[in-house]
């Protein structure tokens, strides 16, 4: 006690009084604060074959999850005829097996509020339910793009696999298909095609912004080749569709080539993977604000705090 | 301290002395200014913050002028950076390129250059808000005051001409920005647009021509600026916060040669290695990650410098509403008005206010002691609410940061912003005057009763009262050098026969009465007070007089200190 009582008038006394209670309360809210729900059990292998799907399997998950929402014929339910319930969704006629991956695969869907923009969330079913579900949506309302299988899709994750040499066997080959899909793209189509058509709202570094409405565009760095593909050919959200130009679906047609695609994904999985050059703080690639809010906070306030150092004299005693 | 007992310098060295003093007469020069005082405070080193970064910022400038090669002309990438092989660019982008990865510390000095751009701009404006809220602008030292928003200014200009060289992505986003206020002004706006930029944006002649001023006209005119800044401060003498020995005619402090001299050199040093500490760790502008810039090219999350940034925020938030079309031409408001008009606001501003002051305060002495800010509460208040405005417009030209970062929708931002600056000056008005108030009080009060031990005594009446003590001499001259502010206005309201003067009758007149009025009414009045008079000290009891509210607390009168051994006095005579 007598070591705080010395130094309980000292000038600096309050600020350390502020920064304790802070801390205090930093670290006190994240044991209260809600731990996010763990990622349910993934139960699928690397890649499944596609001509294997379970449409059963896929019918039941899709009452079982889906329904309530998009309704059992798949047409939707308007927020009108939802009412209180809340559980409204759009009509999937035609949406096709892409977008049901995509929607599932990054967890966005289900989703327990169809009101705001879901977030990215781990996935709730593995490769084999999401592959049966997407089967039967596709089959039952109307089919749509299809899962873009030769675009490299999820990475492997240890829990799914016995044993260690397995896990190590899926991974190389998943790497070995990401490296010859992104080999053969072509970096300057595909930062043309990035800065013309992505970068408005995904940002340069593929870290995603803000759009109107209280929407915003989401991180394109934790999606996987296959996801980006499949956002692409669907339009999730406020994105547009960029077809593949031998769709026929549309009509329209040839927004942006499957090649063509393939040198987009390679230009952001390329720069994902650029190191830092300047240094080992890379401001997690929010550019300009953050060096500004360095500049400041670290920069000039180191200046002047040196510049009180050497002005500093002894205290009068009052 | 005398020459006379000084040991003798050797016979060498006396020789070359003796050389040069013959033909240069320097000796009498060097014992009058390596004499000279400088008061020593913290906030008197700011400045000094700026000088050395813009040291920092001309020999890294020099270093990349090396290489860099301001061209737009068109190549295909072959250098050393895999991941942008084959892709076409300008000469300019490609010459950069090639300073980061294939000249050696390229990189390193390509960030210390733009980490002290940054720290450059910011020091300017803490050693420009120091001088502004203790009146340090005031008479004699107005024309440095210009010199000062001049090259504020500059900076500014310069540091976006540099940020649009490189040709990498914000470059030309940054250009373009430009170029859309620029095609704003009425008339001429299309001929400026097409003059500067020689055809349609980009062109081909905006970078070699941004490269001649951003190298060679700028900087020159800040150099002159810089040093007629510090020919004018020597010539004038710094200003000093009051204290025991502290007058308009004398200053206290350090002597320029050899305190003040090493204290500076050792800050330069200090200066420097934060600028490059944060350039070693902290990435800055990664123009290789960025890409070249091409005119298709457009993204989110990309932002000026931070300088730039509360004209970013003004064009940001400005809304539409006033755009009108005259004989079908298209006058855009909301882009003239933000893009130039708070630019002639704050500058303008700036420049304009120590007149105003002394036209509103009436005040023509000069003044070489420097306000503390609380005795000037208005001026303090304005500066409060000057740096709300200019920072909540520097805030909005983030606000797609904001939004994503902190996951708030981004309407909702803009309209935080526009309401904010018309509500966020007001209230930072009123709480830092009210504040300002306070402190008056509180220091009137100490002045009166002294200052609170700590200690608590019991009355033989078995009442408990603490004790106060008498404060220092040092801090009873600092609280008793506030000034009281009556205003000062000349010309009698009325003359002898109470007839009124014509020049306080006139729209003017009455204005500036009002102004005065307003500038001084609320100031708490010093008149009268008598050191240590009040009874706490003599018997310590609060019973009654004297103003006991204000701010406690137990901050130490601050200014107030004794003068250590290492103060020289003396030497600064104001003519």
């Amino acid at each position: 006690m007598k070591w705080i009582t010395a130094r309980r008038r000292h000038p600096l006394a309050g600020y350390v009084v502020v920064i304790i209670a802070l801390a205090f309360f930093g670290v006190g809210y994240t044991f209260v604060a809600p731990a996010t729900s763990p990622a349910q059990a993934q139960n699928a292998s690397a890649e499944s074959d596609l001509a294997n799907v379970d449409l059963a399997n896929g019918r039941e998950l899709f009452n079982q999850s889906c329904a309530s929402c998009h309704g059992q014929d798949g047409k939707g339910i308007t927020k009108t005829e939802a009412g209180n319930a809340g559980a409204w969704g759009p009509d999937l006629t035609g949406v096709g097996a892409a977008a049901v991956d995509f929607q599932v695969s990054t967890g966005r869907m289900p989703s327990a509020n169809p009101d705001a923009q879901m977030p990215r969330k781990p996935a709730m079913y593995g490769r084999d339910d999401i592959n049966d579900i997407a089967a039967y949506v596709d089959a039952q309302f109307g089919g749509g793009p299809g899962i873009p299988v030769n675009v490299p899709g999820d990475k492997p994750k240890r829990a799914d696999f016995e044993s260690e040499a397995d896990y190590e066997e899926a991974t190389e080959l998943y790497q070995s298909s990401l490296e010859q899909y992104t080999g053969g793209g072509d970096t300057e189509a595909g930062m043309k095609l990035y800065m013309t058509n992505c970068a408005h709202c995904h940002s340069w570094s593929g870290g995603g912004g803000a759009l109107t409405d209280g929407r915003w565009a989401p991180d394109l760095n934790s999606a996987t080749p296959r996801q980006i593909y499949e956002a692409m050919l669907t339009g999730p959200g406020a994105m547009p569709v960029f077809q593949d130009s031998n769709d026929e679906v549309g009509g329209e047609g040839g927004a942006i080539s499957s090649s063509e695609k393939q040198s987009l994904i390679k230009f952001i999985v390329d720069l994902e993977n650029e190191p830092n050059a300047g240094g080992y703080f890379g401001l997690n690639r929010v550019g300009q604000v953050a060096e500004g809010f360095i500049g400041w906070t670290v920069g000039i306030s180191l200046i002047v705090a040196c510049a009180i150092w050497i002005t500093a004299k002894q205290r009068a005693h009052d | 301290m005398s020459d006379n007992q000084a040991p003798q310098a050797p016979k060498a060295m006396r020789g070359v002395g003796n050389f040069i003093d013959d033909r240069f007469h320097l000796a009498k020069m060097g014992e009058k200014n390596l004499r000279k005082v400088f008061p020593n405070h913290w906030s008197f080193m700011l400045g000094e913050i700026a000088l050395y970064s813009f040291i920092i910022l001309l020999l890294s400038g020099v270093f990349l002028t090396l290489w860099f090669n301001p061209s737009m002309g068109h190549i295909v990438y072959d250098g050393s950076y895999e991941r942008l092989r084959g892709v076409g660019m300008s000469e300019a982008y490609a010459s950069t390129l090639h300073i980061t990865f294939d000249v050696r510390g390229g990189l390193l000095m390509r960030q210390i250059h733009h980490w002290a751009a940054l720290i450059f701009v910011a020091s300017l404006v803490i050693h420009m808000l120091r001088v502004f809220f203790t009146g340090a602008f005031r008479k004699p030292r107005e024309i440095n005051w210009l010199i000062g928003v001049a090259i504020f200014t500059l900076a500014i200009v310069e540091g976006l001409f540099g940020y649009s060289l490189p040709d990498d992505l914000p470059s030309g986003m940054g250009l373009r920005i430009f170029q859309g206020v620029l095609l704003a002004l009425p008339l001429i706006g299309t001929y400026a647009s097409f003059y500067l930029f020689g055809g349609e944006f980009p062109g081909e002649v905006i970078i070699p021509r941004l490269y001649s001023l951003h190298i060679l006209v700028i900087p020159a005119i800040l150099l002159a600026l810089i040093a007629a800044h510090f020919m004018i401060l020597w010539h004038q003498k710094h200003t000093q916060y009051p204290g025991t020995g502290r007058t308009e005619k004398k200053v206290v402090g350090t002597p320029m040669f050899p305190a003040f001299a090493i204290k500076a050199g050792g800050f330069f040093f200090f200066t420097f290695a934060v600028i490059v500490g944060l350039s070693a760790f902290v990435q800055i502008n990664p123009i290789h990650l960025f890409g070249p810039f091409t005119p298709t090219s457009i993204t989110a999350g990309l932002q000026p410098d931070w300088y730039m940034g509360f004209l970013e925020g003004s064009l940001r938030i400005f809304p539409n509403w006033f755009d009108i079309t005259i004989a079908g031409y298209a006058i855009p408001m909301g882009v003239l008005i933000p893009g130039l008009g708070f630019m002639g606001i704050l500058f303008g501003g700036l420049a304009a206010w120590p007149f105003v002051e002394a036209w509103i305060t009436g005040d023509k002495r000069p003044h070489n002691l420097a306000d503390r800010p609380r005795n000037a509460p208005v001026r303090t208040g304005l500066g409060a609410a000057g740096i709300t405005f200019y920072g909540l417009l520097w805030l909005a030209g983030s606000n797609d940061i904001l939004s994503h970062t902190f996951e708030i929708s981004l309407y909702t931002t803009t309209w935080i912003f526009r309401i904010g600056i018309f509500v966020g000056p007001v209230i930072a008005y009123i709480i830092t005057k009210r504040i300002c108030l306070g402190m008056q009080r509180r220091d009137r009060e100490t002045l009166e009763h002294g200052y609170e031990s700590g200690t608590i005594a019991q009355l033989p009446g078995g009442e408990f009262v603490e004790v106060h003590k008498e404060s220092s001499p040092e801090t009873v001259h600092v609280l008793e050098s506030k000034e009281s502010m009556t205003p000062r206005i000349e010309t009698p309201a009325a003359n002898a026969n109470g007839v009124e003067s014509p020049a306080s009758r006139s729209l003017m007149g009455k204005l500036r009465a009002r102004l005065a009025d307003w500038y001084t009414r609320d100031n708490i009045s010093f008149v009268g007070v008598e050191p240590h008079s009040g009874h706490h000290l003599h018997h310590g009891s609060h019973n009654g007089d004297g103003p006991t509210h204000g701010v406690q607390g137990s901050e130490n009168g601050h200014g107030g200190s004794t003068a250590s051994d290492k103060v020289t006095q003396g030497a600064g005579q104001n003519k």
